[in-house]
């Protein structure tokens, strides 16, 4: 019972912010929201028992994305870019194809069966080391060159060129 | 008692929230934000089916740790163009992006 009710609050603190942050005229304000919505992610996390990746989740998105991305707001846009309506001509259709998706999705959802199994949450962190270094070491070197290239990337994209 | 397809539920409603403002957003900053709202919803299906359908092995969570990482690369290369934009367009707003159309 308990469960529900955490799940249900975690629920709300993850959808409400995401809701604000589409629709929001401020983007300063979107971006403070999605730090709430990305900090319930990771408590969704820690009740799916991952320890390790609420900690990542803490430390990459809500720590290291979000700085970055509220030092871009700042950087780039006037105040009166935030006065303007938000959303395109187009909102509406959007809005009833999102609403179709997930209307597609509960049903598929509804009348599908399939077998759980529950185990007692362990420590995740140790068994995932051993995971990324025997099985996955070949994703594990591609995101390691991926993490590089867009290092090297984003610097091209930004310093200005003499010419 | 919370099973899988609550997990599932949330988490397309998530990702429609996401789709709404990748398609509706005006600001390209809040098009990027919307982006890792959808990165989200499928990192929180993977960690979801990792518990209840496997939960012996851990491959679903390493999978979300590659999304992570995934969703930091895209958003520093995606911040870095929009700045690159902005310098020649002093404008946030995607349909002032037509530059190239000649």
């Amino acid at each position: 019972m308990s469960e529900a009710i955490i799940f249900t609050l975690l629920a709300a603190v993850v959808v409400i912010p995401a809701l604000l942050v589409v629709t929001l005229k401020n983007v300063f304000h979107s971006a403070l929201w999605l730090i709430v919505s990305l900090t319930g992610i990771g408590g969704l996390y820690v009740m799916l028992a991952a320890d390790f990746l609420f900690a990542v989740q803490l430390l990459v998105y809500a720590g290291g994305i979000m700085v970055v991305l509220l030092f871009v707001i700042l950087l780039s846009g006037k105040p009166e870019d935030w006065k303007v309506a938000q959303v395109n001509d187009k909102a509406v259709a959007a809005f009833l194809f999102s609403l179709f998706f997930v209307f597609i999705i509960a049903t598929t959802l509804f009348g599908w069966q399939i077998k759980t199994t529950l185990q007692e949450p362990r420590l995740t962190t140790g068994p995932l080391g051993q995971l990324l270094m025997n099985q996955m070491v070949l994703p594990f070197e591609a995101i390691s060159l991926v993490l590089l290239v867009s290092l090297v990337g984003a610097l091209l994209f930004t310093v200005k060129k003499k010419s | 008692m919370i099973g899988l397809k609550h997990y599932l539920i949330l988490s397309a409603v998530l990702f429609s929230i996401g789709l709404f403002g990748v398609l509706a957003r005006r600001n390209i900053i809040g098009l990027l934000m919307s982006i890792e709202i959808l990165f989200n919803a499928a990192a929180l299906n993977f960690v979801a089916f990792n518990r209840y359908v496997h939960p012996s092995m851990l491959w679903g969570q390493g999978f979300a740790l590659f999304i992570i990482t995934l969703a930091a690369a895209e958003a520093v290369v995606g911040l870095a163009l929009v700045l690159a934009i902005y310098r020649g367009t002093k404008t946030v707003l995607t349909e002032r992006y037509n530059i190239l159309k000649g």
